[in-house]
């Protein structure tokens, strides 16, 4: 059995355990959780496939390094809609902003 | 020749050592009642990924995943617990519900069918990891990939006057 299978089956879990904290969870910052796992598990994936496939490591390298950039600002604008969401609606349930009113 | 057995052999028992913390700690951070809790567990599960990185000898990424994820994202997550003071749990004590649990089965149906078709259809691979050293990473960045690092810049400032846009309380309007 190859290595790269390993890593891409504990790619696979972890995301599948953050799909399932993003679809079950009930307040916005455990879902946020949940999409931190998945692109932990995407990150692993990407490094993995570069580092053990002939494909060119600095690409794989610069690409997860791009992925957590991009979950750092997605952290921080999450950050920003959670803080608005409970002035407005008293608590960070995602159940509270499904209406949009003008 | 024993010892580089020995030294062969240790591989696999790191890789199972940290893809258990891995999923261990994943594992906490979705089903915990405390989001307080389910924040540690998403930090194990970091520390677990850095420790796969370090295996697949991709040492500035298990770097910067510890920087920018153990050091920073998980702050940020901690602040926004914090603002949302609805109660002491979070408001996750509740648990999921048989809602959340009929919306998680095709989630274990998707996961379980992806392993399945990585082990029917195979993947191949080298049996150890290249080693690039940091530099090529930094020439790698001002040559090939300055497009993707001056965007990704773009996108964290975007984010940034967002997030102050969206937090900040206009004086006499709310």
């Amino acid at each position: 059995m190859n290595p790269l299978f390993y890593y891409q089956s504990v790619a696979v879990l972890l995301l599948g355990l953050g799909f399932y904290g993003l679809v079950s969870r009930r307040t916005l910052v455990g879902m946020l959780i949940g999409v931190e796992l998945m692109l932990n598990g995407a990150g692993l994936s990407i490094v993995a496939a570069a580092q053990l496939t002939p494909t060119d490591a600095v690409l794989g390298q610069l690409g997860t390094l791009l992925v957590m950039g991009l979950a750092a600002a997605e952290a921080t604008l999450i950050l920003a809609i959670v803080f608005v969401v409970t002035k407005r609606f008293g608590n960070a349930d995602a159940d509270g902003p499904r209406e949009l009113r003008g | 020749m024993a010892r580089l057995n020995y030294i062969s052999a240790l591989g696999p028992i790191a890789f199972a050592f940290y893809a258990l913390i891995t999923l261990v700690g994943g594992g906490l951070a979705v089903t915990s009642r405390s989001l307080v809790r389910a924040m540690v567990g998403l930090v194990i599960s970091l520390f677990g990924v850095a420790g796969l990185y370090l295996l697949l000898l991709a040492e500035f990424v298990a770097l910067m995943q510890i920087l920018i994820y153990v050091g920073a994202v998980s702050v940020l997550i901690f602040f926004a617990i914090m603002l949302t003071r609805a109660s002491a749990d979070g408001g996750e004590s509740a648990g999921p519900g048989w809602r959340g649990l009929l919306r998680a089965t095709p989630v274990f149906l998707l996961t379980v069918l992806m392993v399945i078709m990585l082990r029917v259809y195979g993947v191949t691979g080298a049996d150890t990891p290249k080693n690039i050293p940091v530099s090529a990473l930094g020439t790698g960045l001002l040559g090939p990939y300055t497009l993707p690092f001056e965007l990704i810049s773009v996108v964290l400032l975007a984010a940034v006057v967002g997030a102050v846009l969206l937090a900040f309380e206009k004086r006499g309007t709310s």
